[in-house]
C-alpha cells in the first residue's frame, strides 16, 4: 500500500522534474547557509566554514544525483531516453523504418486476423447462460455406425427424467416453415422447441414474452416468438408486432414475443414455435430428429454423465430390441459440437499466419544485423564512454520493440480489414460467423505479438551490438566477426525459405484440390442448369395419407407443365433433392432379390433419390440397361426402381438385374414392399461433387409423393436471365408456394466448395506474402554481402576474374541458400501437410509434382532475387573497389 | 543499492522519525544536527544522505513537508510527522528493540546456557 503510493509519486516525479530540481536547489542552499552560519558562530573563518559545510554535505552534485534517483524512477527514465533515441533513429532512416514496419505489419496483421477469427469461433464461450455447462446429445446406432444422429422423442424423455447429472434439458427440431399472406411466400428457418428451451440457453425477450409452460399444452400451441432480425426485416420494426398473426403452412400463429437481439439458436433461426407432435412420433423409436441440450449440474463431470447415458441407452435398447446392440447415447459440450469440423482448418490457418510472422521476424533480424554493422562506430563510442553492455542491449531491444509496435499498429488496421473481408467471403454456413468482429482481443493480441516479435527479432542484433569490444570496433570491421555474422544471416535466410516453402506446398495442394473440385466431371451435362427448391409443409404436421400424396403429385405435375411451357426453357424435371446440394435421404434395411449371397439384406444405408420421368435423359446420364421411368409409372401401378452401376456391381455383381426386385420399406406387419428394377444407369456425381461413385438407387417420384420438391431446369440460353421468370410463373399458379435457392449449377458447385475456396484463398495469400518476404530476405543478405565484398571482388577482377565469374559467384551464393531452404522445407513439409490431408481431394499430400514444381518456382524466384545484387557485383570497377576505404 | 545502504537507510529513517516526534516541525539541516547531537557525536552523518531518506519517507506518507521561514529568516522546507508516520515509528521502534534484544543475548558473554 505504502509502496504503491511511493511508486505512484515517483512516477509522477518523472513529469515535474524542473520544478522539483529548483525546489531541491533552494533546500540545499538554505541547508548550506544554516550550516555555514553555525560554523561561523563556532568561530571558523568564512572560507573554512564554507569548506566544512560542503564536506559534511558530501558534495552538492552527488547529493542531487542520489536525490533525483530517489525522486523518479531511474529505470523508467533511461527507458524514456532509449525510446526518444530510438524514435530519432527510426525517423532518421524513414526507408528502413517503412520497410521494416510493413514487413512486420503483414505478419502481425495476418496473425491477429486469424487469431480473432479462431477466438470468436473456437475459443470464446458461446453467448448463452453458463454455456460451458451446456451439452448436446447424440445417438449412434448399429445401422449408421459412422454417423451421429439426433435423438428420438422417447429417448429425450428418458434423458430428461433419468439423467441426474442434468439440471435442465430441452429438445428442438429445426425445420423450415413457409410464411404466406405477406408479399411473396417465404421460407423461414423455424425451430420447434420443447418446454425449457429458452431457460436452458438463458434467452430473454426484448418485447412480449418467450414461450411458457402453458404454450406447450396441446391446443394452446399456436404461438410464435420471432427473432430480432425477422422483426426488423419482415415487420419493419413494427412496435405493435405482438399479437399479429402469422400464417405458417396455412396454420395461423400469434406472435407473442420478439427474442433479444443477438439471440440466435440454433444458428440463424428466425422463429421459435412450441413443438407439437403426433402421438405416432412421440412413440417412434427410430425418428432421430430431436436435437437435445442439457445443462450439467455445477461441479459434475462430463464423464459421469456419459456413464449415466450408457445405462439409459441400455434400458431404451432393451425396450425396443430393433435398436440393437450398437445403440449408444453420448454428450459433448455444445461449443465442441458446433465447431469441431472448423477447428482443424482454422488451426492450420493460424499456423500458416504464424509462419508468415516468423519469416517477417527473420527478415527483420537480418536487416537489423546488417544495419548494426553500419553502427559499429556509434556503439563503440558509446561503450567507450561507459555505457554498460546491458544498457546497449536494452537500447537495441527498445529500438526493435518500438519498430515492432509501429508494425503492430499498421498490422491492426490490416487485421481489421482481413476480418471484414473474411466475413464477406465466408460461406454462410460458417459457424458463429456473426460473432466474428474486430474487438479488444484483437488489439491485445496484436500488442502482445508485436512485443514478442520485437524481442525475438531484436535480441540477436542487440546482443551482438552489446558484445562488441570497443577496441575491435574502432578498428575497421575485422574479418573474423564478419563470417560469424554472415553465417547467422545465412541460417536465417535458409529458415525463411524453408518456412515459405512449406506454405507454398500447402497452398499449392489446396489450390489443386479446389481446381479438381471445380472441374470435376460430374457425370452429367451440367451446362445451363437452374435448380429451384419448392419447400413443402414439414413432415411433423402433415398427414401422410394417399389422398394428400395424390394432391401433391398433381400439383407438382402441373408446375412442371407450367415451367416447360415458358419460352427459353429447354427441359425440366423434378426430384426430391437438388443437384449437388449434398443432401439426400439414406435408406436402411434394404432387401434385395437375387443379390450376392452376403448382400441380400443390406446392413448399411444407401442413398436413394426420388425422380420424375426422363430425369436421366434430361441430365445426359446414360442408361446402361433397361428403361427409364415413364408416364406409366403412376400411383397404383407396379412400383418401380432404378439403380446405378455402382449399386448393381456391389450388391448383385452384375449389371443384368432388370426384372429383379428390391424393397426399401415394409408394411405394418414387416412384409417387404417390392419394387421392380426397370433400369440401370451410369454413375453420376449428383449429390456431392467430392463423392467417389457411391451406390445409389432411384424411385419414381410420381408413385410416392414425398416431402420435398426440386425443379431442375435446362435453359436454352443464359440461365440467370430466366430465373426470375420461372419463379413468377410458379407463383402465378400457386401464390402460396415459396421458391428458394434459385441457383445456377455453376453457383451450386461454387457454393458446395465454399469452405475449401476460402481456406485456399487465405492460405494462398499467406503463401504469397511468405514467399515474397523470404525472397526479400534472400535479396537483402546477398546484396549486403556484395556490398561488404566490394573490395574482394575488385581484387578478384584485378587478378583476372571475368565478369561472368563474379556473376556466377554471387548467384551461387544466393541459390545455395535457397536450395538449402527448399530441401529443409520439403522434408518439413512432408510432415506438415499431413494435417491438411483430410481436406485434400484429387491430390495426395506427398504429390511429387507439387513438390518439384514448388521447388522449381522458389529457385526461379530466388534467381531473380539474387540477380540485382549479382549484376551490381558484376559492374564493380576494380580501380574504384581497390581504393575503397 | 547495496544491502548495506538499505540497512543504513532503515536506521536513518527511524532516527529521523524519532527526531521529528520529539521536535516538530524541523528542516533538514536541523534534523541532521539533532541526530548528531543525540548520538553524542558518535555518528558522523553525511548530511547529503539525509535528503533522499526524507524524500522516501515523504513518498511513503510518513512525513509531510511545507515551506517555511527559519529563525534567521531563511526560506526552508519544514518536515513534520504524519499520523501514519507516528504508527510507523511505534512499529519500527518495537522491531528495533526486539532486534537489539536478540543481538544482546548473543553478545552477552557466558549466558548461552541460560
Amino acid at each position: 500500500m505504502r509502496k504503491t503510493r511511493a511508486w505512484l509519486l515517483r512516477f509522477e516525479g518523472l513529469f515535474r522534474k524542473a520544478r522539483q530540481d529548483r525546489d531541491f536547489s533552494v533546500e540545499m542552499e538554505s541547508h548550506l547557509q544554516m550550516h555555514i552560519e553555525d560554523n561561523l558562530r563556532a568561530g571558523m573563518s568564512p572560507a573554512e566554514a564554507y569548506r566544512q559545510a560542503l564536506i559534511k554535505l558530501g558534495g552538492i552534485e552527488q547529493t542531487k544525483e542520489i536525490y533525483r534517483d530517489r525522486r523518479g524512477l531511474p529505470l523508467l527514465e533511461t527507458l524514456f531516453q532509449d525510446l526518444r533515441f530510438a524514435f530519432r533513429m527510426l525517423r532518421k532512416n524513414p526507408g528502413f523504418t517503412a520497410v521494416a514496419a510493413l514487413t512486420l505489419a503483414l505478419g502481425i496483421g495476418a496473425n491477429t486476423a486469424i487469431f480473432s477469427i479462431v477466438n470468436a469461433m473456437v475459443l470464446r464461450p458461446l453467448p448463452y447462460k453458463d454455456s460451458a455447462r451446456i451439452v448436446a446429445f447424440h445417438t449412434k446406432t448399429a445401422m449408421f455406425p459412422n454417423f451421429t444422429l439426433a435423438l428420438t422423442w422417447p429417448a429425450f424423455q428418458e434423458v430428461r427424467s433419468q439423467a441426474t447429472m442434468l439440471e435442465e434439458t430441452a429438445a428442438f427440431w429445426a425445420t423450415d416453415r413457409t410464411l404466406t399472406g405477406v408479399d411473396q411466400p417465404e421460407v423461414l428457418r423455424a425451430t420447434g422447441v420443447s418446454s425449457g428451451f429458452f431457460e436452458e440457453l438463458g434467452g430473454y425477450a426484448q418485447q412480449g414474452r418467450l414461450l411458457s409452460e402453458q404454450d406447450h399444452q396441446p391446443g394452446q400451441n399456436r404461438v410464435a416468438v420471432i427473432s430480432d432480425a425477422l422483426w426488423r426485416t419482415r415487420f419493419a420494426t413494427d412496435s405493435g408486432v405482438i399479437g399479429r398473426k402469422l400464417i405458417l403452412d396455412k396454420e395461423v400463429y400469434t406472435i407473442v414475443g420478439v427474442a433479444a437481439k443477438g439471440f440466435a439458436f440454433p444458428e440463424r433461426s428466425e422463429i421459435w414455435l412450441p413443438l407439437s407432435l403426433t402421438s405416432e412420433i412421440e412413440q417412434n423409436q427410430k425418428f432421430f430428429r430431436f436435437q437435445v441440450l442439457g445443462r450439467l449440474r455445477k461441479g459434475e463431470r462430463l464423464e459421469t454423465l456419459q456413464a449415466e447415458l450408457a445405462t439409459i441407452a441400455q434400458r431404451i435398447a432393451k425396450l425396443d430390441p430393433a435398436l440393437g446392440k450398437g445403440y449408444k447415447l453420448s454428450a459433448e459440450p455444445l461449443l465442441e459440437s458446433r465447431v469441431h469440423d472448423a477447428r482443424q482448418s482454422y488451426l492450420v490457418l493460424l499456423a500458416a499466419a504464424t509462419f508468415v510472422l516468423l519469416i517477417a521476424c527473420a527478415n527483420l533480424t537480418s536487416l537489423l544485423m546488417a544495419r548494426s554493422w553500419g553502427r559499429n562506430r556509434e556503439m563503440a563510442v558509446r561503450a567507450a564512454l561507459g555505457a554498460s553492455p546491458g544498457r546497449l542491449q536494452r537500447q537495441g531491444l527498445v529500438e526493435s520493440c518500438l519498430l515492432a509496435l509501429l508494425g503492430g499498429a499498421v498490422g491492426i488496421a490490416l487485421a481489421a480489414g482481413i476480418v471484414q473481408v473474411f466475413r464477406a467471403i465466408a460461406p454462410s454456413g460458417t459457424p458463429r460467423l456473426a460473432e466474428i468482429t474486430p474487438d479488444w482481443t484483437l488489439l491485445w493480441f496484436a500488442l502482445a505479438s508485436s512485443l514478442v516479435s520485437g524481442v525475438v527479432f531484436g535480441l540477436a542484433p542487440a546482443r551482438r551490438a552489446a558484445r562488441m569490444a570497443p577496441s575491435d570496433a574502432l578498428k575497421e570491421g575485422t574479418a573474423g566477426s564478419v563470417t560469424g555474422t554472415s553465417r547467422f544471416g545465412n541460417a536465417l535466410v535458409v529458415v525463411e525459405v524453408a518456412l515459405a516453402f512449406i506454405l507454398l506446398i500447402g497452398s499449392t495442394l489446396m489450390m489443386q484440390t479446389l481446381a479438381h473440385l471445380l472441374h470435376q466431371n460430374p457425370g452429367f451435362r451440367s451446362a445451363r442448369l437452374l435448380t429451384f427448391d419448392l419447400p413443402q409443409p414439414p413432415q411433423w404436421n402433415r398427414e401422410d395419407s394417399d389422398a394428400n400424396a395424390t394432391g401433391q403429385i398433381v400439383r407438382l405435375k402441373d408446375m412442371l407443365a407450367r415451367v416447360r411451357r415458358l419460352p427459353g426453357v429447354e427441359d425440366v424435371v423434378a426430384s426430391d433433392h437438388g443437384i449437388l446440394d449434398g443432401m439426400m435421404y439414406e435408406h436402411s434395411g434394404l432387401q434385395l432379390e437375387g443379390a450376392l449371397p452376403e448382400q441380400s439384406a443390406v446392413t448399411e444405408s444407401v442413398i436413394g433419390r426420388y425422380i420424375s420421368p426422363e430425369y436421366f435423359r434430361m441430365l445426359g446420364i446414360s442408361l446402361v440397361r433397361g428403361r427409364e421411368f415413364a408416364e406409366q409409372d403412376q400411383q397404383g401401378a407396379q412400383r418401380v426402381v432404378m439403380v446405378n452401376e455402382a449399386m448393381a456391381r456391389k450388391y448383385w455383381g452384375t449389371l443384368d438385374i432388370v426384372g429383379k426386385r428390391m424393397s426399401v420399406s415394409t408394411d405394418g406387419k414387416g412384409t417387404p414392399q417390392w419394387n421392380e428394377i426397370v433400369g440401370v444407369v451410369a454413375n453420376a456425381r449428383d449429390v456431392e461433387i467430392q463423392d467417389e461413385a457411391t451406390p445409389e438407387f432411384y424411385l419414381a417420384l410420381f408413385q410416392w409423393g414425398v416431402g420435398s420438391h426440386h425443379l431442375i431446369v435446362r435453359t436454352q440460353a443464359n440461365p440467370d436471365a430466366l430465373a426470375g421468370t420461372i419463379s413468377r410463373q410458379i407463383w402465378a399458379g400457386y401464390p402460396d408456394q415459396p421458391v428458394r435457392h434459385v441457383m445456377t449449377l455453376t453457383e451450386t458447385i461454387a457454393e458446395s466448395v465454399g469452405d475449401q475456396r476460402m481456406h485456399t484463398v487465405l492460405l494462398g495469400v499467406f503463401a504469397g506474402v511468405g514467399l515474397m518476404l523470404a525472397l526479400l530476405g534472400v535479396y537483402g543478405v546477398v546484396s549486403y554481402s556484395v556490398a561488404r565484398r566490394t573490395q574482394e571482388i575488385g581484387v578478384r577482377m584485378a587478378l583476372g576474374a571475368a565478369r561472368a565469374d563474379v556473376l556466377h559467384m554471387v548467384l551461387r551464393q544466393g541459390l545455395t541458400l535457397v536450395a538449402f531452404g527448399a530441401v529443409i522445407g520439403s522434408v518439413a513439409a512432408l510432415g506438415a501437410v499431413r494435417v491438411i490431408a483430410s481436406e485434400l481431394y484429387g491430390v495426395k499430400s506427398s504429390d511429387p509434382w507439387t513438390f518439384s514444381g514448388s521447388a522449381a518456382l522458389i529457385l526461379i524466384v530466388g534467381c531473380l532475387a539474387c540477380w540485382i545484387p549479382a549484376r551490381r557485383a558484376m559492374r564493380v570497377d576494380p580501380i574504384v573497389a581497390l581504393r575503397y576505404e | 543499492m547495496g544491502e548495506r545502504a538499505e540497512v543504513w537507510q532503515g536506521t536513518l529513517a527511524l532516527m529521523v522519525l524519532k527526531t521529528l516526534q520529539a521536535l516538530r516541525p524541523l528542516h533538514g539541516y536541523g534534523i541532521a544536527r539533532r541526530i548528531e547531537q543525540t548520538s553524542g557525536d558518535l555518528l558522523a552523518v553525511n548530511y547529503g544522505t539525509l535528503y533522499p531518506a526524507l524524500l522516501k519517507l515523504e513518498q511513503e506518507g510518513y512525513v509531510s513537508s511545507e515551506w517555511g521561514t527559519s529563525d534567521n529568516h531563511r526560506k526552508a522546507k519544514y518536515y513534520k510527522l504524519t499520523r501514519a508516520g507516528r504508527k510507523q515509528l511505534e512499529k519500527e521502534t518495537r522491531e528495533w528493540e526486539q532486534t537489539t534484544e536478540i543481538l544482546a543475548r548473543f553478545l552477552a558473554p557466558g549466558k548461552e546456557s541460560a
